[in-house]
């Protein structure tokens, strides 16, 4: 018998679907790049507690994290501190020309504030498109797929190191950022502004909750950053195009998730701590 | 046995493989060949785990292993070693760790056994000297040798080579002709290789199977390829640009 059964082809969105297609899927997009993130992280955390994560890997990783970006910090933050010093201390000077505050201030804010998130972003670029374009790369030729044919899982092989690594390190870079930034400060607010040097050096206005604050943004940078482009480059396909799109994906969206931790963190902050 | 019943697998709107259906006997050798993008690769992986299918299901040595956890494939990986078109060794090992990893990690030696172990089928495929050198130190032909002797470590059943021979000179071609041969005669092996190289194709398989358009175009010995009419099949053995088949 002939097959006389007729289905007739969808009827085409009408304008409104076609709008909310159009602002949704965006959102979607973003959800379900973050239910990625999400349960990438949970399994490079399992990993890790699992002891998994092996410990030469890790000290490489966390040698490319830290040493490999001591000069590109030192340079940035380094520049900060002489920019932020001489833009606070010009405008002090036109209204009220009392430089006793500026060095406890700047240093309240490069330690809650500016070194982790700079640092941050400093990191979700270099290491961030270092971390996706090595893994995106690995995808694309089979060697992830190879990995799990040796029976080894690429989220402890691969991503749980970086994790490691990356954890460890950038608060340390953080650190390292303050006091850059601030010697660089305090030489300009000296040769400039002939601040004395004990008078720019003060932690008056640092109290216990700065620290913590600062301290708690360069860990959550520390982890999420190498998930993150972990996520990007384990989600490339075809070739070296889908690995170039890997990698930009991994910086836009590294330098977003430190500017949204920042904001989420000291938010909780300022609810917590009041500070 | 290896069965792929009626398996079904699209990437987005693309529908690359829509029912297909192959039985690879136990220590046979079973050639697929077809156009690139044709779904060959693509229909291997399914058989460790590496793809899952949309519908259908995979039958190995009679265990359905279509559903399997990524956990319950190690098993399976195991007993079934991929060579992949790529080589796919790791840059940032030796040649020696690349070989010693399924070792370490399937049958869980130490490092210092798993280094003898591996040094052992590295003289099988005669790069006992390139051991301790990176894998972009050798060439390409070198490097798809360390990738099978990876891929034989733990002595599997199974093993698929994806294009074995693509890039590779005629006498390292010949090579893994060989190895593929002396595998099946030897110790057994039943072996899937994807493949578009006609004169392997003819000198060793037991059986070839043609993908085309999602669907199995011809499935029999080589003397069936041979002579067979179709010309779909005629076109893509003779190499002819003329012809039906939609590259």
């Amino acid at each position: 018998m002939v097959n006389d059964v007729h289905v007739a082809p969808p009827a085409p969105p009408r304008w409104y679907e076609s709008l909310f297609i159009a602002v949704g899927a965006p959102f979607t997009a973003v959800g379900r790049e973050l239910r990625g993130d999400v349960a990438l992280a949970f399994a490079a955390l399992g990993a890790i507690f699992r002891g998994a994560a092996g410990r030469r890997a890790v000290v490489q990783q966390a040698y490319a994290v830290g040493n490999r970006s001591l000069f590109f910090i030192t340079a940035t933050l380094g520049f900060l501190g002489l920019i932020s010093v001489y833009q606070v201390a010009t405008q002090i000077q036109q209204i009220l020309p009392d430089f006793s505050m500026l060095g406890a201030a700047f240093i309240q804010l490069m330690i809650r504030e500016f070194a982790p998130t700079i640092t941050g972003l400093m990191i979700a670029t270099r290491v961030g498109s270092g971390i996706a374009a090595e893994i995106g790369s690995m995808v694309v030729t089979e060697q992830v797929d190879a990995l799990r044919m040796c029976n080894a899982d690429p989220v402890e092989y691969l991503v749980a190191p970086r994790v490691l690594g990356s954890v460890v390190m950038v608060p340390m870079l953080s650190i390292y950022a303050v006091l850059v930034a601030t010697l660089a400060g305090m030489a300009l607010g000296h040769a400039v502004f002939d601040i004395p040097t004990q008078t720019f050096l003060s932690l008056r206005l640092v109290k216990g909750p700065d620290i913590v604050l600062g301290l708690v943004k360069a860990v959550s940078y520390g982890f999420w950053i190498p998930i993150v482009a972990a996520h990007a480059g384990l989600s490339a396909t075809g070739g070296s195009a889908g690995v170039g799109w890997a990698t930009t994906r991994a910086v836009v969206a590294t330098s977003f998730a430190v500017v949204l931790l920042d904001f989420v963190i000291s938010g909780a902050s300022y609810v917590i701590f009041s500070v | 046995m290896i069965e792929f019943i009626d398996i079904h697998k699209r990437f987005g709107e693309k529908r690359v493989l829509e029912g297909v259906s192959i039985t690879v006997e136990a220590g046979r050798v079973l050639y697929l060949i077809g156009t690139s993008g044709a779904g060959k690769s693509v229909l291997v992986k399914h058989l460790v785990g590496l793809l899952r299918p949309d519908s259908g299901r995979i039958v190995l040595d009679g265990q359905d292993i279509t559903g399997l956890s990524e956990a319950a494939f190690y098993a399976v990986r195991r007993k079934c070693a991929m060579v992949f078109q790529h080589s796919t060794l790791f840059d940032s090992m030796t040649v020696l760790d690349n070989v010693a990893l399924p070792y370490r990690k399937h049958a869980r030696m130490k490092r210092a056994e798993a280094n003898e172990r591996a040094l052992e089928k590295l003289a099988l495929v005669g790069m006992r000297e390139a051991a301790w050198r990176l894998p972009a130190e050798i060439g390409a032909g070198l490097q798809k040798r360390v990738a099978i002797a990876r891929a034989l470590t733990l002595d599997p059943q199974f093993v698929i080579f994806d294009e074995p021979t693509t890039g590779l000179d005629p006498l390292a071609a010949k090579h893994v002709d060989d190895l593929i041969r002396s595998l099946r005669n030897d110790t057994g092996v039943t072996a899937i290789v994807v493949s578009h190289d006609i004169r392997s194709i003819f000198t060793v398989a037991d059986r070839i199977a043609m993908i085309y358009q999602g669907g199995i175009r011809l499935d029999g010995t080589p003397d069936d390829f041979r002579r067979s009419d179709d010309p779909v099949v005629r076109q893509f053995i003779t190499g002819r640009p003329d012809g039906p088949m939609v590259i």
